[in-house]
């Protein structure tokens, strides 16, 4: 394009443009002082400012400005890159400018979230000087092309990888559905009723898994996990090891289905959907993807011994216990009875494992705390109570709360029916959670007290029968991928998003989404959503045949290259190898790097004692006259 | 000589003031007492800055609605926020 | 009046706010053309009249302004503002749209958005969009980073004196133009039309709409918001800066009586978010939440919670019986004391604000057959698994407008649709592969 050309050997003008962020950078940085202070220095054509510079009109300044050629070069100075450097240079490269001869400043959270008066004000002047100086020294640049294969990797095989798994191969991608247990269905297995349409888990399941197992274009691949991973958005390659299940839970589970003759195809009340016949022999396989969706849940919170008399009272279970005792449970009479025990009171307890508070709650081995509201305890655990008493009223139920979060439409209403079926709610504040201590003599095993908020903070006792944790989720430990794959965390320790509202199925990791629960707890509703979103901006992502990276990755100077190789051995991604080439009539070994592999690191320019290798669109030329700009006055 | 165009327009317009004589009367009413409102609010403002209140007690309207217009001016560039008073700011004339 | 033309899009969305944008800008990442058909003169919906959004405490316009131009520079969507959807039915293989765009009185092509008209124009008029605190004139852009940047004359209050066509550079103004039909035809359509806020005037108990400093969530949104009427936050009735303001939690929602007995899931949230900003701009006013439970599930929304909570904001349990106008433009809350010694309490404040729930914007009676649940919001049919599928073939829904939720969530949701609508379409293409 004949743009490209002329903005490249032209003399660089730069337009600055400043934003206010609508006072969340303008309330503490004077932007109309920077962009006089950057008037003054050279190459810079025009400065501006605007209440919200990723607007339309804001963008349109700089449409403008490039248009009628005052400009060829743009510095947005802003909020941090990760939120709108895509956006700006999505401005410019329809306004028919090479989209990278643009250079970001970050003048909200590195100025303005953390300076206050002249000093922020002198700070965002340093900082975008620096970026004009680097912009001055850009060149036009175009993105890496790289094939994609259409072929989608969901690991998981729950509800939202399965969900994930359909919609992707509906919209003509294969899919290779990979699962660690022998089961499909996930945590939902454990479960009977759901909340609040009243459907089957089972049936729920049964649905989805069919679907799955039927269509050709997705491969389910259960007693595997990924071993290996390597590649990029578009060209993944995942290993995947397929042996004989192990864990004990697994075992046991199979053992209850060969008990009761079931046969791949159906599925098994707390075990779930067995897919196809366990493999009896180990077995790995390389599978070529385009991109990966995670789907790999939660596991429930257990609690630590003795934390509400858990583990030193075989009276204390939690929810799933409970679920998986009343489902299981025959005789009609008007008590709930537990391994033939009759239940005459119980207690439920909410918010174990959930909205620890630092200071109060004690951390976990790991140093951890669940500082989350794992939001579908609430629902279930009201369900549970008016199920005990619709189904024995003999069986009284005494609720244990911090708030009651039955926030989702038809919610409200089993918090409702649970009043009416006489539920006792008692209230209390997390620095006073309920106590549970044995009994020794007398009718009950167990006695619960409480300072209950509701009644003035009186301490009311209750003896029970039964006391029931309402446990929240965790993520699955699945250290071993995110080790593997570098994927980011959050301090809640579950898979973390680029951003919520912006980005919110998407890893840092280009070509990676997040599906369901291994980002954040939700109810089943909210995880297939979140699942059909990903697959969403997978297909988005694949549709094409190919994909398009940034080309911001290390460049070989054939000129300084001396072949010493020192960038090969550094390089961690293999991205680098050495050459023969012809110089001068001879055969030497030159560094030559593979595009679609480098990630840009930068860790060969360091090492390379020629100064021959430079990461595009961050050369060291481009560092020093970023330092040169700082240090100048 | 009128063009054709802005004659059939003037026309036009003729017919729709026939047209909209209800809410066009309502609308000049509406300027005529606003243009009296906003010049006892900028009398107020011509011996130097002054709270909502005091505005309000001056020119012998309610508070809330001095508050309304006052706002509009500013943000029109007619009226500026100067220094708190209590637990009242002032407001001043734009300079011109 | 016969339609004067006809548009073709593989797919059709209602409403243009966050939910529409994001499930138009998901399907046109696949490769189809979609049209966007909003009622507003703007596109961005509730979200881009907010100040700043929970729990990342991002200013609402840096998240939403973007996705707005990412839909108005898409080449493959076209968006169709102040327009009025009359009839959205099923038509064979298709989905028929029957829209009429009401007249701006400006013309589209020729304004380029520099509000001459509006600074000449001597009308003032209540500014709705600023909760009636200020004034606009009868000819003007909604607010500044409104998509288009195009203006639009109020007729009703406008005095026909000539003086914004005498100002305009551009001769845009065309006081003779006329509601125009059109039809589109799409395969498929996303219905993401939103929310309102319950109705402020509902209940007797809480002053009928008569009272002096009590204002709506989206009104304190305004006051919050870097444009704000008065940019900063007074109380409206005269100007003071208010010492302690307060908030009345579940102010339409979970309430039998007013027809909404759904949590709305966003006002904990969001008065917890407000709180938060009052306390950073009025670093000395006592601000108080008055809450039945505090809903806050969402990922990083307890943590927000606690440092609230750790802010100095008071949270007491109580359910508001009654707000009374007491002396001095004050507030008074009457409510019996749940948590302290007992008894029927009364407190005053300068300013409180009705943490209102949200009731669905559209109602779909005689323009289009979509089945509705008792509680009038859009029903899905396969509720778990695919929320987002409607009673019609090809029609799905997304967002608020098949139940309140916040705006992560809405966003997902929207992604779901388009995945919905983008299956949809592939099975139309290829019969055999679905």
């Amino acid at each position: 394009m004949s743009t490209k050309k002329t903005a490249e050997t032209e003399e660089p003008r730069v337009g600055v443009y400043i934003c206010h962020c609508g006072g969340n950078i303008s309330d503490h940085v004077d932007v109309k002082k920077v962009a006089e202070n950057l008037e003054k220095v050279p190459g810079v054509a025009v400065a501006h400012t605007n209440m919200f510079m990723c607007s339309d009109p804001g963008q349109e300044l700089i449409q403008e400005d490039i248009k009628s050629g005052k400009i060829n070069r743009v510095v947005v100075a802003s909020c941090a890159p990760s939120l709108h450097e895509t956006t700006f240079r999505g401005a410019i490269k329809r306004a028919d400018m090479n989209p990278y001869l643009y250079e970001h400043a970050n003048i909200r959270e590195q100025v303005s979230w953390v300076h206050h008066g002249e000093a922020a004000t002198a700070k965002a002047t340093s900082l975008v000087t620096a970026a004009v100086a680097k912009a001055k020294e850009l060149e036009a640049l175009d993105p890496i092309k790289v094939d994609a294969a259409r072929h989608a990797t969901v690991i998981g095989g729950g509800i939202a990888g399965l969900r994930a798994a359909l919609d992707l191969a509906q919209r003509g991608i294969e899919v290779a559905l990979i699962e660690k247990s022998p089961f499909l269905g996930g945590q939902a297995a454990n479960l009977e009723r759901i909340v609040p349409t009243g459907e089957r888990a089972a049936d729920l399941i049964q649905d989805l898994a069919a679907k799955v197992m039927a269509d050709s274009r997705i491969r389910v691949y259960t007693c595997s996990r990924i071993v290996k991973s390597e590649g990029y958005v578009g060209n993944f390659k995942i290993t995947l090891k397929t042996q004989p299940p192990d864990s004990q839970a697994d075992l046991e589970k199979l053992q209850e289905v060969a008990a009761k003759g079931e046969k791949p195809g159906r599925f098994v009340p707390f075990a779930g959907f067995l897919a196809v016949k366990v493999p009896t022999t180990a077995s790995e396989q390389v599978l070529d993807s385009g991109a990966i969706v995670f789907a790999t849940g939660f596991s429930t919170y257990t609690p630590r011994d003795g934390e509400f008399g858990y583990g030193q009272n075989p009276e204390v279970i939690t929810l799933p216990q409970l679920i998986r005792f009343m489902s299981q449970e025959k005789s009609r009479g008007r008590s709930l009875t537990i391994n033939g025990r009759t239940i005459r009171r119980v207690a439920l307890v909410h918010c174990v494992g959930s909205r620890q508070i630092p200071g109060i709650h004690e951390p976990d081995a790991d140093g951890g705390l669940n500082e989350y509201c794992s939001r579908t305890c609430c629902a279930a655990t009201l369900q549970a109570a008016s199920e005990i008493r619709e189904r024995y009223p003999l069986t009284h139920v005494l609720e244990y709360y911090r708030d009651i979060r039955t926030y989702g439409r038809g919610q409200e209403e089993f918090y409702e029916r649970a009043s009416e079926n006489h539920v006792m709610f008692l209230r209390y504040e997390p620095e006073d959670p309920p106590q549970v201590e044995r009994l020794s003599k007398g009718n009950f095993p167990l006695r619960v007290t409480v300072k209950d908020t509701l009644t003035f903070g009186e301490a009311l006792s209750a003896d029970v029968d039964l006391v029931v944790l309402s446990v929240g989720m965790v993520p699955s430990r699945i250290a071993d991928l995110v080790d593997m794959m570098k994927l980011p965390v959050g301090a809640d320790r579950f898979l973390q998003e680029v951003h919520p509202k912006l980005r919110p199925v998407e890893l840092a990791n280009t070509g990676i989404l997040l599906a369901g629960t291994c980002q954040a707890p939700m109810d089943i509703s909210e995880a297939c959503n979140a699942a059909a979103a990903a697959a969403a901006k997978a297909t988005s992502l694949l549709s094409k045949g190919y994909v398009e990276l940034d080309p911001f990755v290390a460049q070989v100077d054939l000129s300084r290259c001396k072949g010493n190789g020192a960038c090969v051995a550094a390089c961690t991604v293999d991205a680098i190898v050495m050459q023969t080439v012809e110089v001068d009539g001879q055969s030497v070994e030159r560094a030559e790097v593979n595009p679609a592999l480098c990630t840009g690191c930068g860790v060969c320019v360091a090492v390379c004692p020629e100064n021959a290798i430079d990461v595009k669109g961050w050369t060291l030329e481009q560092y020093e006259a970023m330092v040169d700009a700082i240090v100048a006055d | 000589m009128m063009s054709d165009q802005k004659k059939s327009d003037k026309e036009g317009l003729k017919a729709l003031r026939q047209q909209r004589k209800a809410s066009i009367e309502r609308a000049r009413k509406a300027i005529k007492a606003q243009n009296q409102n906003v010049k006892a609010i900028r009398e107020q403002m011509k011996s130097g800055g002054k709270t909502i209140p005091e505005i309000a007690a001056g020119a012998g309207l309610p508070t809330d609605q001095v508050l309304v217009y006052v706002a509009s001016l500013k943000k029109y560039g007619m009226v500026i926020e100067g220094p708190k008073d209590g637990d009242y700011f002032k407001y001043e004339l734009a300079p011109k | 009046m016969e339609p004067s033309r006809e548009l073709n899009f593989d797919a059709l969305v209602i409403g243009g706010g966050i939910a529409g944008l994001q499930a138009a800008l998901d399907l046109a990442d696949q490769n189809f053309k979609v049209a966007i058909v909003e009622k507003d003169a703007t596109i961005g919906g509730k979200m881009i009249r907010l100040s700043k959004v929970f729990p990342t405490l991002d200013c609402a316009s840096c998240i939403t302004t973007p996705k707005m131009a990412a839909s108005a520079h898409h080449e493959n969507i076209s968006i169709f503002t102040y327009c009025d959807l009359t009839s959205l039915k099923r038509d064979g293989q298709e989905i028929k749209a029957d829209i009429t765009q009401m007249p701006r009185y400006v013309d589209a092509d020729k304004c380029i958005g520099c509000r001459q008209c509006e600074y000449g124009c001597p009308v003032y008029v209540p500014n709705h969009e600023e909760g009636n605190f200020n004034f606009r004139k009868a000819i003007y852009i909604p607010f500044s980073n409104a998509i288009p940047q195009i203006a639009l004359m109020d007729v009703e209050n406008c005095s026909l004196c000539g003086k914004c066509a005498k100002v305009c550079p551009t001769g845009a103004v065309d006081y003779f133009q006329q509601p125009e039909d059109f039809v589109i035809r799409a395969k498929t359509a996303v219905l993401a039309t939103g929310f309102k806020l319950t109705p402020m005037d509902q209940k007797p108990q809480y002053g009928g709409g008569k009272i002096q400093n009590l204002i709506s969530s989206l009104d304190m949104e305004r006051l919050l918001a870097p444009h704000g009427p008065y940019q900063r936050v007074i109380r409206p009735s005269d100007g003071k800066e208010p010492d302690s303001i307060a908030y009345v939690q579940c102010a339409g929602s979970r309430d039998k009586t007013l027809g909404v007995p759904y949590c709305s899931r966003v006002c904990c949230m969001y008065a917890i978010k407000q709180a938060m900003l009052l306390s950073g701009a009025l670093p000395l006013a006592d601000i108080t939440i008055y809450y039945m439970d505090i809903r806050a599930f969402g990922k990083g929304y307890e943590q927000f919670f606690q440092n609230a909570k750790a802010m100095g904001i008071e949270f007491v349990k109580a359910k508001i019986a009654k707000i009374e106008q007491a002396d001095n433009q004050y507030v008074r809350l009457r409510y019996e004391d749940q948590e302290g010694n007992g008894g029927v309490v009364e407190r005053e404040h300068d300013l409180v604000v009705m943490s209102l729930g949200m009731v669905p914007d559209w109602n779909p009676a005689g323009v289009c057959d979509v089945a509705c649940d008792t509680d009038a919001f859009i029903k899905s049919t396969i509720p778990s698994l695919a929320p987002t599928v409607t009673s019609i073939e090809g029609v799905f829904a997304a967002g608020v407008a098949i139940g309140p939720k916040d705006i992560v969530d809405t966003i997902a949701e929207a992604g779901a649709a388009a995945m919905e609508a983008s299956k949809y379409l592939n099975a139309l293409e290829n019969p055999k592969a679905a």
